[in-house]
């Protein structure tokens, strides 16, 4: 775009006041890098004064290895598994909802809507009992009870976001396959599916990166052997205890898988959140 | 809603014209049709069944015994529940602690959407007008939307640490001499450096508003920025850069343009922020339970941890139905303030 009489002085302003927001924005994480990559005792005397000959990548280690090793395991394996069972699930619904004509259609898409706006307490408290009648509150079965429990979470996003992309497709490209003879399921799986891949790799992302942050819940239905890095940072935040290089270096093991991925499909991710923006 | 023609009548009279050897057990597979919008859902709604409906409607049930979670409300062992009607509502809405949580889950809810908004609104405009970096600009604030609400708090509780060596707020404080000042100024109270333990209060009379509240909110406010950008970022792509030029050559300078062109475009994607935002804001836990735990005392307690500490903190004392008629009570206002959002959600989808 041309700046039609645009000063200099404009432009600096512009470029100036977002420099500074834009650092503004840096600083806690490069605070909580610089701290990841000192030693502790470095750390104290302030991370804003001390030169590169310094950093050390034995804090992440010693993190890794006093435990934090299990809680990154945990929360690959819950939010692996939710996300397959929200994005599986979710995209056959989606179709449905997007796609199809039936009984209760707009009911029971109310109540799934709602799942994106009720707060999560409304079904917390009953759920250990819950868990302990449904034999989930003990062993690896506690990854399927609260990765169910985060699909169930999930329903309305996904119907919401995975309907947008099914909504999408043209009409006549699924009602030719239909003329042709192909059955619902295999429009479904030979079309539909095939054409709603971006969709389905953004509300992927979203959600994993909604699932592997979540804390409430993992720290409500999960003994200390099934708990994700959530609420291994939770349990070593206690300030009394003056670790934080362990704490920092813990923080960012846990925030680098969502950041990676955010990176490297950064282009899906956006638009997933878009299409939630704009057709919402 | 169930209007759109893509039933398996339309092609009917087609199936009658050729006469083939498959018709058999094309009618049959045309019957089993029938059932397959079902099948479609049937997965998730029984996942969605068994996980958030049957355990919302135990919540709201059981907020009308007495319980606690050592002797959990079980609708097939009746004796070990007392019914009390509305006592649990009674007690909690004549309880301080929970009026003290509302009030700062109040503060949440308005102070939390506002600097959203704002910022994220005055953010994306400044990049718009940007014509280089643009990207990396946006990326730098979208950023911080990835990393858990815990881990933002534990990253913001080494900025907010006391100890000017190792928090940088308070080394920049020192520098200008004023960590650890105490400033009153009428109604209000600051004590700059104490950020987590008592930074200041704003004497109400009625009550007073802890800014520890503020202070946690600025962290929630870092990690969810993105989210304002990215929508109002896609809000601006529909409005022509041309019309804002022509309001230049007009003499609009930039906040009347803002005001009158841009603000006016962009009233959906604000309405998403603002409503998704205050959703948001009464659903604080996670940076408060990281944070302060709800302290110091009970300065930073919001509904959603007050409910939490009720149900899970205490197992032994009978405390359950309390602590599950917060819960009815947040749900209750949060889909009542968000019903005309959803209902504008739902039929625009379903067009």
């Amino acid at each position: 775009m041309t700046a039609v009489g645009r000063s200099r002085w404009t432009s600096l302003l512009l470029y100036g006041s977002l420099t500074v927001l834009a650092v503004i924005w840096l600083v806690p994480m490069l605070s909580a890098v610089m701290t990841s990559t000192l030693p502790l005792s470095q750390t104290r005397q302030g991370w804003w004064n001390l030169s590169p000959a310094d950093l050390t990548f034995g804090n992440f280690a010693r993190a890794w290895h006093q435990g934090l090793s299990r809680y990154a395991v945990n929360s690959f394996i819950i939010t692996g598994l939710a996300v397959a069972l929200t994005v599986s699930a979710g995209s056959m619904a989606a179709y449905a909802y997007a796609r199809m004509a039936f009984r209760l259609k707009a009911t029971t898409y109310f109540l799934l809507i709602t799942t994106m706006i009720v707060p999560v307490q409304i079904i917390l408290i009953p759920m250990l009992p819950w868990f302990r009648t449904l034999g989930l509150n003990a062993g690896p079965q506690e990854y399927l009870g609260i990765a169910l429990v985060h699909t169930a979470f999930g329903a309305g996003w996904a119907i919401f976001m995975l309907g947008a992309f099914f909504a999408a497709i043209p009409e006549d490209l699924l009602e030719a396959a239909r003329i042709d003879g192909a059955s619902w399921f295999d429009v479904f799986r030979r079309i539909a599916l095939p054409l709603a891949v971006p969709g389905i790799v953004s509300f992927a992302i979203i959600d994993f990166v909604f699932v592997w942050n979540d804390l409430l819940l993992a720290l409500t239905l999960l003994d200390r052997a099934h708990q994700p890095l959530t609420v291994g940072l939770a349990n070593l935040q206690t300030p009394h205890l003056a670790q934080e290089d362990l704490v920092s270096a813990g923080t960012i093991m846990a925030i680098l898988p969502p950041l990676l991925l955010f990176a490297a499909l950064n282009r899906f991710y956006v638009r997933g959140l878009f299409a939630g923006a704009t057709k919402g | 809603m169930a209007s759109r023609p893509t039933t398996t009548v339309a092609p009917a009279p087609r199936e009658a014209a050729p006469p083939g050897r498959r018709q058999e057990p094309r009618r049959r597979a045309r019957r089993l049709e029938r059932f397959a919008p079902y099948l479609f859902v049937a997965p998730l709604l029984a996942v969605f069944a068994v996980f958030y409906l049957w355990p919302a409607l135990v919540t709201v049930l059981s907020s009308f015994f007495r319980w606690g979670l050592l002797r959990p409300w079980s609708p097939v062992e009746p004796d070990r529940w007392r019914f009390v009607g509305l006592d649990n509502y009674t007690t909690t809405l004549t309880d301080p602690s929970f009026w003290n949580a509302v009030l700062n889950t109040a503060i949440w809810l308005v102070v939390f959407p506002v600097l959203v908004v704002a910022f994220s609104l005055l953010v994306s405009i400044l990049i718009w007008h940007t014509t280089r970096a643009g990207t990396v600009l946006r990326t730098v604030f979208i950023l911080p939307m990835t990393i858990s609400l815990a881990a933002a708090g534990v990253i913001w509780s080494f900025v907010y640490n006391a100890d000017p060596q190792i928090g940088v707020l308070n080394a920049v404080l020192d520098r200008l001499g004023i960590l650890d000042a105490d400033w009153r100024l009428g109604p209000l109270e600051l004590h700059p450096g104490a950020w987590l333990s008592n930074p200041g209060v704003l004497h109400l009379g009625v009550a007073d508003v802890r800014l520890t509240n503020l202070v946690l909110i600025v962290p929630a406010f870092w990690a969810f920025t993105g989210f304002g950008v990215i929508t109002i970022t896609a809000g601006l792509t529909a409005v022509p850069y041309e019309l804002v030029e022509a309001a230049k050559v007009d003499g609009a300078n930039a906040w009347q343009t803002a005001r009158r062109i841009l603000v006016p475009a962009l009233r959906r994607p604000l309405v998403v922020v603002g409503v998704v935002s205050v959703i948001f804001a009464l659903r604080t836990f996670d940076i408060v339970y990281v944070m302060t735990g709800g302290g110091p005392a009970q300065d930073t307690m919001v509904l959603a941890l007050l409910l939490w500490q009720q149900a899970f903190a205490f197992l032994d004392t009978p405390q359950g139905g309390q602590a599950t008629a917060i819960a009815v009570l947040m749900s209750a206002v949060l889909i009542a303030g968000s019903y005309p959002y959803l209902r504008q959600l739902i039929a625009g989808r379903s067009r």
